[in-house]
């Protein structure tokens, strides 16, 4: 799985919920887009990284934003199988909106408390790891 | 005739100390009648300083640079009337300088038209006297005008301000409940993951420490949501139109859905009007006071009755309730933001859902207000202005929301 949000408290409380699950996960996050475009490229430090199967992809993000991640990820045809969920405090509209328009695979809004969030989290890693069945990902 | 004669004609009462100077243009062909007119505005009183214009070209030379005070124009010039000068003064925008024609018999229908057309008065050549008299009134009736405008033009100066300080004054509240609320989110999870972590590891202090810590965290949640939704409510050019005050009713309804199954409230509207208004606002309205009267409920099974009045111009709506009422001394208290009379732990909630409606009202034009007894249930006030037009008010039967009585 790859978390990608540049608030490391977030990234924890990710990592909390995620560890109430009853997956064995092997986890990374990275802090913005740029980092996220790179591992997911598999370029640079990253050239033997694993390909994830789920990424959780905040939207405001420093270097290179949430939106244009998912616009590269989801035009291009290697990685554009990848779910890809939004996890982002944004309500806005506009933002939902545009996300699903450029192949978000769904939109989750950053609860405000902490239940909720753990409750969220849990219910995204419940559904794409034990519902869900994944597509393959190659190791090329 | 003496000309630049200083002092007045009649008896010994000493000259005025000050003459109030008067510089007059006239239009006049006829320099024997220019030489009558300024000898009369001398008795009057003026200390008069003039200039004779014949021809429109000279007319418009000699209102600059030193502006008259009054036009004193003969009706008929031959090649041009008087009244052309006064469309002069127009295209040069000096339409505040009186023009008053001095003239032979004009007829009452002309005179009447001149004046409609702009002409400040008319003075017959053979009642100068009268001129004086003529001038002094257009010259004070200006001065009036000018007065007038100015005030006006400060009112709106003022009211532009006011204006985009409140637009400052939402936004602001708008940006800084935004932004509070993500450091925020951080502090109330982290000590919630805290007491977690640590519980029944930690000693009584410890635990009690922490749980005030994450209460006032979630309060302070709560409190700013409290806070974004008053910034919101009621904004700045918020969009009306017709709308179904019934309907609205029932959405609010919908949405205090679990407390009204738990309350057994029964909650009755009919005959309710159709309303300019925004209508998501006015649900809130709704909500708010429904979802108080079924908060603040006494021992019986609440009742809530919601009506409409046509009170002249206005719609006065009631929410009337068979609740704990509110004492009359604190009726202005409650609409305050985060005013409460009761404690937390009496009643949930933070104090701003009146203060809400009240900002929401008032921007539709409406106001709020209670009447009750402690003891003795509550109605809630609220108008709306009417619209011209007035369509009829949906069903008169009584449809009564019983939440609970199917089990």
């Amino acid at each position: 799985m790859l978390l990608v949000d540049d608030n490391p408290a977030d990234i924890d409380l990710t990592h909390n919920a995620l560890s109430r699950t009853p997956f064995s996960l092997h986890i990374s996050s990275v802090p913005d887009g740029a980092e996220a475009m790179a591992l997911l490229c598999r370029t640079g430090k990253y050239k033997d990284a694993r390909p994830p199967d789920l990424v959780i992809l905040d939207l405001n993000l420093p270097r290179k934003d949430g939106r244009a991640v998912l616009s590269e990820v989801k035009s291009s045809p290697q990685l554009r199988k990848t779910p890809v969920i939004i996890f982002s405090t944004s309500q806005a509209s506009r933002d939902i909106g545009r996300s699903y328009e450029l192949g978000a695979n769904s939109y989750v809004c950053k609860p405000g408390n902490l239940q909720d969030y753990i409750s969220a989290i849990m219910h995204i890693g419940n559904f794409w790891l034990g519902c869900a069945h994944l597509p393959h990902q190659e190791e090329q | 005739m003496k000309s630049g004669n200083a002092g007045p004609q009649n008896g010994s009462k000493p000259a005025p100390a000050t003459r109030p100077r008067l510089r007059a243009l006239l239009v006049e062909d006829n320099s024997a009648d220019a030489e009558l007119v300024v000898r009369e505005l001398k008795r009057g009183g003026f200390d008069v300083s003039s200039e004779t214009a014949q021809t429109p070209e000279q007319f418009r030379a000699k209102l600059r640079p030193n502006r008259p005070d009054v036009v004193l124009a003969d009706y008929n010039l031959g090649q041009w009337r008087g009244m052309d000068a006064l469309e002069i003064l127009r295209q040069e925008h000096l339409e505040d300088i009186p023009l008053i024609l001095v003239s032979g018999a004009l007829g009452d229908v002309t005179a009447v038209e001149c004046i409609k057309r702009g002409a400040t008065d008319y003075v017959l050549k053979d009642s100068l006297a009268r001129l004086p008299v003529s001038i002094r009134r257009a010259l004070h009736e200006r001065e009036v005008s000018e007065e007038r405008k100015l005030v006006q033009s400060e009112l709106a100066k003022k009211a532009e301000e006011l204006a985009r300080s409140n637009r400052d004054l939402e936004q602001f509240a708008y940006v800084a409940s935004h932004d509070l609320q993500e450091p925020l989110r951080m502090v109330a999870a982290y000590t919630q993951l805290l007491a977690e972590k640590y519980r029944g590891k930690l000693d009584e202090e410890a635990e009690k420490y922490i749980h005030y810590a994450v209460d006032g965290a979630t309060r302070m949640q709560t409190l700013i949501q409290d806070l974004l939704a008053f910034s919101r409510a009621g904004r700045d050019g918020m969009p009306t139109a017709p709308a179904s005050s019934g309907e609205i009713v029932e959405r609010a309804l919908q949405n205090l859905e679990g407390a009204l199954r738990d309350s057994h409230a029964i909650v009755n509207y009919g005959g309710l009007p159709t309303i300019i208004a925004n209508a998501g606002q006015m649900q809130q309205v709704f909500q708010n006071l429904i979802g108080n009267a079924i908060k603040f409920r006494g021992p019986e099974t609440p009742v809530i009755d919601v009506a409409a009045d046509r009170v002249g111009g206005e719609w006065q709506f009631s929410v009337a309730d068979n609740g704990i009422g509110i004492a009359p001394e604190h009726a202005a208290n409650i609409f305050v933001v985060f005013q409460r009379l009761h404690t937390r732990e009496e009643y949930p909630g933070n104090g701003i859902g009146l203060a809400i409606c009240k900002k929401i009202l008032e921007r539709h034009g409406g106001r709020i207000w209670v009447e009750s007894q402690a003891g003795q249930g509550t109605i809630f006030k609220f108008t709306l202005p009417a619209a011209a037009a007035e369509p009829q008010a949906d069903a008169a039967i009584p449809q009564p929301l019983a939440a609970a009585a199917a089990g």
